[in-house]
């Protein structure tokens, strides 16, 4: 057990944290918009983080303080939830496909700027971002809570008139604005929720991968991020978690398999390089024979739990 | 900013927004009449590329797994370039028939069938990858017997345009003809513009409307391999991915020009490749962001395009 979390420490990180955001795609998705802006979020707040981490607070000499890391989450949620507001009110006037290129257009604009400005160092990126644990492992100790926060916050929000209001829009946006919810103040809050988590989880990240540049945060992220939610399951918040770790953990396991030898070249290629045309395909696949995903609230009443999301 | 550059900078524009145009009128004419964003067109306009260089006889990378591989037979430019675009076409129908008509017989939500092309997206893209390997390719030029420059200025005040951009754009227009000829002044064309009207109806009227749907798939891949290819003449094949960022670009011409408008692609075209040629020298870096920038404000206050009507809801 020891050696196996050693071996696997960044993969078991990056699987917590790829859950939590998938459930920044989840949320405004629970509204039935599609917006795929999360990354450009992700980006700001691990900019943030590196920023303030580098360059304000000068760490003192061994490891960085771990309040400094929750102060600097904290900022990038605070900044990235305004983000998220001000971009927002205006775009999500928009639906369906127009809002999905509005938020495209958004992840693309954030890369070419961080590209170019000088204090996000340009195309080489802010490096040696300080380190709050000794191994990387520890990370579990934000990942982990980050996770069970925003699952416990989204399994609440099921329950409440909030979240009830955002499934109504989901399931006819006009019957709901009929029967008294205000459609554009319920997909703001949503798409505003999913900006503070994934600025949350872009300050860990920075630590976690120790530097951060233009690359971070892009539309591959946005399709990554899709494929968890969809193949996982899009009606409830259970599928896009298993969906994230199971995703994050697959090209590596393929990897593995590849690694065992015997195989032809072209299929031990394919294990070891082929993460994004398996993506693709499961992403394409999902869409047409499973619309909602593998892990739907059917399936969950199925296997003898509570359904997480009444009447849907 | 004087004359003579001036005058440079829109010829360069010009020639730039004339590919984009062509591009867009490939997502164009599948949005007119399925009402769905084709996100496959940037990865078929990648594969087009890609056929194009391999009819030229040329020999692939070491990355790949087919490297170093290549055909027997060497084309001459021109009919590598309709075979390129030949072997997208093939790939739109695929396309069409794995990713679009299931979803289309189950009557599914236009925004899932834009998830499902994007997965077939990134598959195609990444799949070329696979193939290829990512390093750059360029073609065996083609223009080298002509001058690099021409010069549509006069001796003593030279405007000189690289003849590449000449080139591309004198391609784009004979495609916009062939184009514009179909679509208006053949039964086919006439029928085409019916189906985008009203596909029950034109069905009814005996159009066989899936017959049609597969006409515009061909249409649009052959239009995206074209682009491909002319990109790939003009600046190189700079890996699988740049049909990816080509592609999304291709979103923002077809927002500006309003959705499934064929007027409107042109000119949305047109108008992003001025916009890029006008960016000042300085912020030059800035330039990839324009077309995106230029999507977003659309979206926030002219959603319907810049040639379309506002849409009445339909309740």
């Amino acid at each position: 057990m020891a050696t196996f979390l050693a071996t696997y420490d960044f993969l078991l990180v990056s699987m917590v944290l790829a859950a939590v955001l998938a459930l920044t795609l989840y949320l405004p998705l629970m509204a039935g918009q599609l917006s795929v802006a999360s990354p450009g979020f992700y980006a700001l707040g691990g900019y943030i983080a590196a920023i303030l981490s580098t360059k304000v607070f000068r760490p003192p000499a061994g490891l960085y303080p771990v309040t400094l890391v929750l102060l600097e989450m904290a900022i990038a949620a605070v900044a990235s939830g305004l983000l998220g507001l001000a971009v927002g009110l205006p775009a999500l006037r928009l639906r369906g496909i127009f809002l999905a290129l509005a938020t495209i257009a958004f992840v693309q604009v954030l890369g070419v700027v961080a590209l170019n400005l000088d204090v996000t160092g340009g195309a080489i990126g802010i490096f040696g971002v300080p380190q709050p644990f000794s191994g990387q492992l520890q990370y579990m100790w934000l990942a982990i809570p980050l996770l069970l926060i925003s699952m416990a916050f989204i399994a609440r929000l099921e329950r409440t008139r909030t979240g009830r209001a955002l499934v109504a829009l989901r399931e006819d946006e006009l019957a709901a604005a009929a029967m008294g919810v205000n459609p554009t103040r319920y997909k703001v809050l949503a798409f505003t929720a999913s900006a503070v988590l994934a600025g949350a989880v872009g300050a860990v990240s920075a630590h976690f991968i120790n530097t951060w540049n233009s690359r971070q945060g892009t539309f591959d992220m946005s399709v990554s991020l899709m494929a968890f939610v969809l193949v996982g399951g899009s009606r409830t918040f259970v599928g896009p978690v298993l969906g994230g770790l199971v995703l994050t953990a697959l090209p590596e396991a393929l990897r593995g398999v590849a690694d065992v030898g015997g195989l032809p070249p072209w299929l031990a290629q394919f294990l070891r390089d082929g993460r994004l045309i398996i993506f693709g395909v499961l992403i394409a696949m999902g869409t047409v024979f499973f619309p909602q995903g593998l892990i739907t609230p059917a399936v969950l009443r199925r296997l003898g739990r509570r359904t997480p999301t009444p009447g849907a | 900013m004087n004359r003579t550059l001036l005058l440079q900078q829109v010829l360069n524009g010009l020639a730039i927004g004339s590919v984009y145009a062509i591009f867009a009128l490939g997502y164009t004419l599948i949005f007119s009449v399925l009402r769905i964003i084709n996100f496959t067109h940037g990865a078929i306009f990648t594969l087009g590329a890609y056929a194009t260089y391999a009819l030229t006889g040329s020999q692939f990378g070491i990355n790949g797994l087919l490297a170093g591989a290549k055909l027997p037979f060497r084309l001459p430019f021109v009919l590598a370039l309709i075979g390129g675009s030949l072997v997208a076409a093939v790939c739109g129908v695929i396309v069409e028939r794995l990713a679009f008509r299931p979803l289309r017989a189950r009557g599914a939500d236009p925004l899932l069938t834009l998830v499902s092309s994007l997965g077939v997206a990134v598959a195609l893209v990444n799949v070329t990858q696979y193939l290829f390997g990512a390093e750059p390719y360029s073609y065996p030029d083609p223009l080298e017997a002509l001058p690099s420059a021409v010069n549509f200025g006069t001796a003593g005040q030279p405007i000189l345009v690289r003849t590449v951009q000449v080139v591309i754009f004198g391609v784009s227009m004979v495609v916009l003809a062939l184009l514009t000829w179909l679509m208006n002044a053949t039964r086919t064309g006439k029928a085409l513009r019916a189906v985008a009207e009203d596909m029950t109806t034109s069905s009814l009227l005996g159009i066989d409307t899936d017959r049609l749907v597969l006409l515009t798939f061909v249409i649009s891949g052959f239009l995206g391999g074209v682009t491909g290819t002319l990109i790939g003449l003009s600046v190189g094949i700079a890996g699988p991915y740049f049909g990816i960022a080509f592609g999304l670009k291709g979103l923002a011409v077809i927002v500006l020009g309003g959705l499934g408008d064929i007027p409107g692609a042109v000119v949305g075209g047109l108008v992003i490749g001025l916009a890029e040629a006008f960016v000042p020298a300085k912020y030059i870096a800035y330039r990839e962001a324009v077309p995106f920038a230029l999507l977003f404000l659309v979206l926030l206050v002219r959603p319907q395009g810049l040639l379309g009507r506002a849409q009445v809801q339909k309740v």
